[in-house]
């Protein structure tokens, strides 16, 4: 074997060739900068389809009969499609295809990815399975309409819309898309493993890094579930196997299949699906602990415990999937095991509330809008959360399940959670992007509307549920266990998400205008500390880092250090270089 | 544990403010970097081999089961071509690690004749398959008509689409290395190539196994799994 050249990264050639022309700048680029803002607007765009169905499908529950273009079949896709997008295309693809791909190198400075091209082949993958994806509401029959979970037999069955070329086309682009995600996540974990820069040690990245890392590492475990389940349905459908199809009589016909285990399909979805919750919850966990640091001007509080709680939560997300199956049947024994890892994950969980909310006491807390949502985050997320330690119950989770409680549950943990930081980590690093704030007025209210307007939508949601509103119902009909009021409180669910949804369009212009229009950052303008905000060009250039690359001599969390004249303390600052205060500097504890 | 004693720094306190210059992380090498992307790539594969084996496992305890070999009549209690295609990867994994010997030693001749004969085993194992597909099919084992043979057909094809990934990046490492690549570049290539392609020889040994073994021994693994 020869021997490997290793080169010091801090002399490590650029290899990238600078794109002078505008097709490989902005459309065929390897620039994981370029990339990641292709990922995002492919992510917001498919996700704003994802938030005008929702917008239907509430206003069919809201005010039922009112609009005749939503029959219950089109209320079924909108509700699939609306599930999937926004958990697989937008969340999935946005916090580890958008962010992950703009601030893994940048954090661990480095110039690039390390295999650029695969990068770049990972986008046009993705952008792929988003068009197979929407495609299917151009074919015939339109889109499937089984549920974002895609339960066997009834997916692939004559009487479930979609059950021709809709479901076909959603099993291939989610295939697509873990080839994209596999391709990506090699990428993430190999750049954050090898090309840290000199003196960054695991131990002091950022917590975003750790999120990503942790969470991309989950995506490549989890992922081949979802596309074993994915092919074998296919063969299901199309060449007639029974994998997870049983001996079924259909519309007075006997099918061709025998002996396939529905529950089977179930075991390999949530083997997929819990950790899925993980793949968004944990970058989700790393971007909020540094917006929280940096906007409280604190250290984030218990650094090694926020690490090893992402490490466990990680782990043990491989082990609690079956407490979404509790109505499907099990042993006994087996949905003991689950309730109880499933509350066994709400202690590294909690244990990460309880570090945010010290790291904001007796802080300089900030109150501007990547705070905001940080903060807002804290909230709907505990609420999420302990709805969700509610459910892992198998007793408290059988009368509840898929009724309204459920909706609100996971739309709480997963679906407000991750999007209130994705906007806290949009505003905090837009002026990054762009060397502009994002507009301050349009941010507050663009706060407040989200905040109180999922809040208006949710929390009723959950009354409902305990009335035993069914979820996934085109309509009620004539249902003597739900009084009336439920109906007005659907109502008035609907006018709440109608708000959100017009609310969120304000953050859309505000993001274009703010592109060209918005006040002028400087650079570093938070006073961060991480490496991302350290770069010779202001917003970072191709190659990131100039001629040398940095070199890190601490830990990201040095804020507010007794004595020290900026109140900061950049990674790449050496102990020589930091400036104190001149009558202090002999008790500096740090100079010692 | 080196990973143990990681996690236990406390990167806040001054003893670690300064840069450990002997730390792996301050050396950036690209053919360390593929090396572990190709670890948690062989990572992701054996998952998906594995989930698949799974739910055969739980399937060969149904009631429809019908296992490959055991009888006279059925197609694997004889299964000479599978050893046959067998002798065809192995042959494949180590004709590319003799390649890579002479890449070290840049002999051109022999790496040309060894990378030659590693495609030519591969395809032929690659036909081999196809051709015992046909042989299924021509006996009546179509892949609908019994689970046992739908798995055939699925692991198999599988592990074939990997084989098949394998030597288009083999294809491409040659292209590269006819314009571009030095000695030790393709050296280096050649290393993950040989890990790649041993690995999938791993897994298809197990799946001549797992495809090929009797009812009795589905029964005993079941038990022992807990089917």
């Amino acid at each position: 074997m020869t021997k490997m050249e290793n080169v010091a990264i801090a002399d490590q050639v650029d290899e990238s060739s600078h794109p002078s022309t505008f097709m490989s700048k902005y459309v065929w680029s390897q620039d994981h900068k370029v990339i990641a803002i292709q990922y995002s607007i492919t992510a917001i765009l498919v996700g704003l389809v994802a938030l005008v169905l929702s917008g239907i499908m509430r206003l069919q529950l809201g005010f039922p009969n009112e609009f005749s273009f939503i029959d219950p079949s089109s209320y079924l896709q909108f509700v699939t499609m609306h599930g999937m997008i926004m958990v697989i295309y937008l969340l999935t693809a946005l916090l580890l295809g958008g962010f992950g791909n703009y601030l893994i190198p940048l954090m661990v400075g480095a110039r690039d990815m390390v295999f650029p091209y695969l990068n770049m082949l990972s986008y046009w993958t993705y952008l792929l399975s988003v068009v197979v994806l929407l495609a299917s509401f151009f074919v015939s029959g339109g889109p499937t309409g089984a549920g974002w979970t895609l339960y066997p037999p009834q997916a692939i069955l004559s009487g479930t819309p979609g059950a021709d070329a809709g479901i076909l086309l959603m099993l291939v682009s989610l295939a697509i898309f873990i080839v994209a995600f596999t391709m990506g996540g090699l990428n993430y974990v190999t750049t954050i493993l090898q090309a840290r820069t000199k003196g960054m040690t695991l131990m002091r990245m950022p917590l975003t890094l750790w999120g990503i890392f942790v969470a991309t590492i989950l995506g490549l475990l989890a992922f081949p579930a979802l596309l074993v389940s994915a092919i074998m349905m296919i063969f299901d459908k199309v060449i007639g196997t029974s994998f997870f199809m049983p001996a079924i009589l259909s519309l007075g016909e006997t099918l061709d299949h025998s002996g396939g285990s529905p529950i089977l399909f179930q075991h390999l979805f949530w083997f997929f699906g819990h950790p899925e919750v993980y793949i968004v919850a944990l970058p989700a966990f790393g971007m909020v602990s540094d917006v929280i640091s940096i906007h409280a001007r604190k250290n984030i509080f218990g650094y090694r415990m926020m690490v090893w709680a992402i490490i466990a939560i990680g782990g043990l997300s491989f082990v609690v999937w079956a407490h979404h199956m509790y109505v499907s049947g099990m042993n006994p024994y087996f949905g003991f095991f689950f309730a109880t890892t499933t509350l066994i994950i709400a202690i590294p969980t909690a244990l990460k509330v309880y570090n945010w909310l010290l790291t904001l006491w007796r802080g300089n807390i900030h109150l501007t809008v990547p705070m905001l949502f940080a903060i807002g985050f804290i909230f709907t997320f505990t609420h999420g959360g302990l709805t969700g330690l509610m459910l892992g119950n198998v007793i408290i989770d059988l009368p509840l399940s898929d009724t309204f409680f459920v909706v609100a549950h996971f739309h709480m943990v997963m679906g407000v959670s991750p999007i209130m930081v994705l906007f806290a980590a949009i505003y905090h690093w837009f002026p990054l992007l762009t060397g502009r704030f994002l507009n301050n007025k349009l941010g507050h209210f663009h706060f407040w509307g989200t905040f109180l307007g999922t809040y208006a939508i949710y929390m009723p949601m959950h009354y409902l549920g305990f009335l035993g509103v069914p979820r996934r119902y085109y309509a009620m009909g004539d249902t003597d266990f739900i009084p009336q009021s439920a109906q007005t409180l659907n109502a008035g669910i609907t006018v709440s998400a109608i708000i959100v949804g017009l609310v969120q369009l304000v953050f859309i212009a505000n993001v274009i205008w703010s592109t060209f229009k918005g006040k002028k950052s400087g650079r570093n303008p938070w006073k961060a500390t991480s490496l991302e905000w350290q770069t010779a060009q202001f917003p970072p250039g191709h190659g990131n880092w100039g001629e040398k690359l940095p070199q890190v001599y601490r830990w990201a969390y040095d804020y507010s250090v007794p004595n020290v004249k900026d109140d900061f303390i950049p990674q790449n600052v050496a102990p020589k270089d930091v400036e104190y205060l001149a009558d202090k500097q002999n008790n500096n504890p740090r100079q010692k | 544990m080196h990973i143990l004693k990681t996690l236990r720094v406390k990167p806040w306190l001054p003893a670690e403010l300064e840069p450990q210059a002997s730390l792996p992380s301050a050396l950036f090498n690209k053919e360390k970097a593929a090396s572990t992307a190709l670890q948690f790539f062989l990572a992701v594969i054996t998952v998906i081999f594995l989930l698949f084996t799974i739910t055969f496992l739980q399937r060969t305890q149904s009631f429809d089961f019908q296992a490959l070999s055991g009888e006279p009549w059925l197609p694997f209690t004889n299964a000479d071509i599978l050893w046959q295609n067998s002798a065809y990867l192995v042959l494949a994994s180590i004709s590319i690690m003799v390649a890579k010997k002479f890449a070290e030693q840049r002999i051109l001749y022999a790496i040309i004749i060894s990378l030659t004969a590693t495609t030519l085993f591969t395809l032929l194992f690659i036909n081999g398959q196809v051709q015992v597909w046909q042989q299924l099919n021509q006996s009546g084992f179509y892949i609908t008509t019994n689970p046992a043979n739908s798995y055939y057909f699925l692991l198999t094809g599988v592990h074939a689409l990997h084989i098949i990934g394998g030597v288009l990046v083999l294809m491409r490492c040659i292209w590269l290395f006819a314009f571009s690549l030095s000695y030790p570049q393709l050296t280096s290539r050649l290393i993950l190539c040989t890990r790649y392609w041993h690995y999938l020889l791993f897994i298809w040994l197990f799946l001549f196994f797992l495809l090929t073994s009797d009812a009795d021994t589905f029964k005993t693994i079941a038990l022992i799994c807990g089917f």
